[in-house]
């Protein structure tokens, strides 16, 4: 992936990280203000507090309620009364029928908590006993929340670690669909590259045909003169190197796009380097270079390969020796293992590749090889999960890597 | 008797230039541009073979193979400007005898097409080779030389057999052990040379001192070519 392309996928994976963490904040905000907001019942303590220590004792034993405060209570259909110290209720304000006189210390205990005879109750303590302040019944959800504060010190941590698991989701899911975002381009790229090149190979391939065709043909017509069957001849070879070329660029194209599926098989590679060795001999172009084969006594490990491509790396190099060397010129074609590779190699007798480039110009892959019949070999390597080395100097050479 | 080979390809000046390559070599050619012509002439009868350019303007050939399969059970080539591997296959896998890319020489068409003849109409009892001064009686499995009749095992047989439908060329001992055994070749090297030593007995005026059957150092064997008189 491009270098570009990271830092824009690592700036929307962070927005994307800073919205959520902003949206999250917002709805906890939210909820609280709603919270705040919605309770405007005035059902804070220090208000109901209030009232209840207005109740004060008359002189002759009654109970006077400020009339604001009654109002108040009555305001929200609340109802209030006062127990002593005896259990019984000394006061009241609108109490209803089915609310009793008298309390024990248990029942005390229960309304506290919960509620009076499904009442919800708020009780307020004074000095001569409990002030109960009573609202409509289902008005209320009451709650018990006790925690041990072992427990509560945990809590801070748990919402920062949810958080985090929350974030990293959130991270994931982006990291996902950015990926399948790019795959898709690089997948409508390589399609259109494959297509430009199939159509374009496909089109070559018929007149070239007919110029094959016609230059054998006079090529091997002995009523035509010696030299003008000679330039047939080299029509002939030219459109064969193009035919290469163009099976080249093709296979190159779908190797590159990942169209050409392996047909992996095991194989030993001591059969690879014998056949293609044969078939270069049977081909006629080893003509004048002595081939040498380097294989060691011992059975090499089996490799998992695609033999047709393999045989096409071999191919290239051989034509690629034979193409750049002078004749004479021994040609060693060989395998050995080493480590956790298999080494297919061709080396070849005087500096084989020329120049690609002037010497002051930078060269980034250094050694890399020039020519798509060498790129091509390079590809190969690398669908197997191998890579091919070059080195030239006074002899050419490419090492083949492959897994075993 | 000549074989009758029928040719269809659209592209005009390909399909004269092939007539012309089969026709010098000594073929009896027929040639169509289209599924339907090729249909007629094919009805008609006595086609020995087929060459099908697998993009044709009223069809493709895959499927006019098959049309003329269900007519009659002929050898058939397929020429074609894909190599996919995918085209290839379909080629293949329908049964076709080979499949040959665009741009072809004239020399590769001729060989592969007398190739698959001689695989196809070789099944004839009284089919024989000359290799030498030896014949060999390929439907007894035997070779003839200086008026004695010598049998071949079958392991000899698929030897000589593999090296003549190769004939020329080098065959690797890895090959040559696929073609005799089944299973990987590891450590049958070995016996094949056992089974050359006793073919070359058969066949060798001085086994030790091979004309035709020739060792190739390092790769396998070869059947050396036929002299040109």
């Amino acid at each position: 992936m491009k270098l570009r392309t990271l830092w824009r996928s690592a700036a929307l994976l962070t927005l994307a990280a800073a919205l959520f963490f902003a949206l999250f904040c917002a709805s906890v905000i939210a909820f609280t203000a709603s919270l705040l907001l919605t309770d405007n019942n005035n059902n804070t303590d220090s208000n109901l507090n209030t009232i209840a220590q207005s109740l004060t004792l008359n002189d002759d034993g009654s109970y006077h309620l400020p009339a604001e405060n009654a109002a108040a209570l009555a305001d929200k259909n609340r109802w209030a009364m006062l127990i002593g110290e005896s259990g019984d209720v000394h006061w009241q304000l609108d109490k209803p029928a089915d609310v009793p006189a008298h309390y024990e210390m248990t029942d005390v205990a229960r309304f506290t908590r919960w509620y009076l005879a499904d009442y919800p109750v708020t009780t307020i303590v004074r000095d001569d006993g409990l002030f109960i302040i009573g609202e409509a019944k289902g008005s209320i959800w009451k709650h018990d929340v006790a925690m041990a504060t072992d427990t509560l010190r945990i809590l801070p941590i748990f919402a920062l670690a949810s958080f985090l698991l929350m974030l990293a989701a959130v991270l994931a899911v982006s990291a996902l669909l950015l990926r399948r975002w790019f795959r898709q381009d690089q997948e409508r790229l390589d399609a259109v590259r494959a297509d430009w090149i199939g159509g374009v190979s496909h089109d070559i391939r018929t007149p070239l045909s007919l110029v094959m065709g016609a230059a054998s043909d006079l090529a091997d017509r002995p009523e035509v003169d010696a030299s003008a069957r000679r330039q047939a001849g080299i029509i002939r070879s030219q459109s064969l190197a193009i035919r290469q070329l163009v099976g080249d660029l093709n296979l190159t194209m779908r190797l590159e796009s990942a169209m050409q599926p392996l047909r992996r098989a095991a194989l030993q590679p001591e059969a690879l380097v014998r056949q293609a060795v044969a078939d270069f001999l049977n081909s006629g172009m080893a003509e004048g270079y002595p081939l040498d084969i380097d294989l060691p006594e011992t059975p090499l490990p089996q490799i998992d390969a695609d033999a047709a491509l393999l045989a096409r790396a071999l191919a290239n190099l051989l034509t690629n020796a034979v193409r750049h060397n002078a004749a004479g010129c021994t040609i060693c074609v060989g395998a050995r293992a080493s480590g956790r590779h298999v080494i297919l190699y061709v080396e070849s007798g005087a500096p084989a590749a020329p120049p690609a480039a002037p010497a002051n110009a930078l060269a980034p892959d250094g050694n890399a090889a020039h020519g798509t019949g060498l790129r091509l070999v390079t590809q190969i390597a690398r669908a197997h999960g191998g890579e091919a080395r070059f080195s030239s100097g006074s002899h050419f050479r490419c090492d083949i890597f492959l897994p075993i | 008797m000549a074989r009758r080979i029928l040719i269809v390809d659209d592209e005009p000046t390909l399909r004269e230039m092939i007539a012309r390559i089969l026709s010098q070599a000594g073929y009896d050619i027929f040639a169509a541009a289209n599924c339907s012509e090729a249909l007629a002439i094919f009805q008609r009868g006595g086609i020995d073979a087929a060459i099908l350019d697998v993009m044709l303007p009223d069809g493709d050939g895959f499927s006019l193979f098959k049309q003329l399969q269900a007519l009659g059970d002929v050898p058939m080539l397929f020429l074609s400007a894909r190599d996919e591997d995918a085209a290839r296959l379909e080629g293949l896998g329908l049964g076709a005898d080979d499949y040959i890319t665009k741009p072809f020489l004239p020399e590769e068409l001729l060989l592969r097409l007398a190739a698959v003849l001689r695989r196809v109409y070789r099944d004839d009892d009284k089919s024989t080779a000359r290799l030498g001064d030896i014949e060999i009686l390929w439907g007894r499995s035997a070779v003839r030389r200086n008026g004695e009749t010598l049998a071949l095992t079958a392991k000899e047989f698929a030897l000589l057999r593999k090296l003549w439908d190769n004939r020329g060329n080098i065959v690797t001992t890895d090959a040559l052990c696929e073609a005799l055994w089944d299973g990987p070749n590891i450590g049958y090297d070995n016996t094949l040379m056992v089974h050359v030593r006793r073919l070359r007995e058969k066949i060798e005026a001085d086994p030790s001192h091979p004309h035709h059957l020739l060792t190739v150092r390092g790769l396998g064997y070869r059947l050396a070519r036929e002299e040109v008189p």
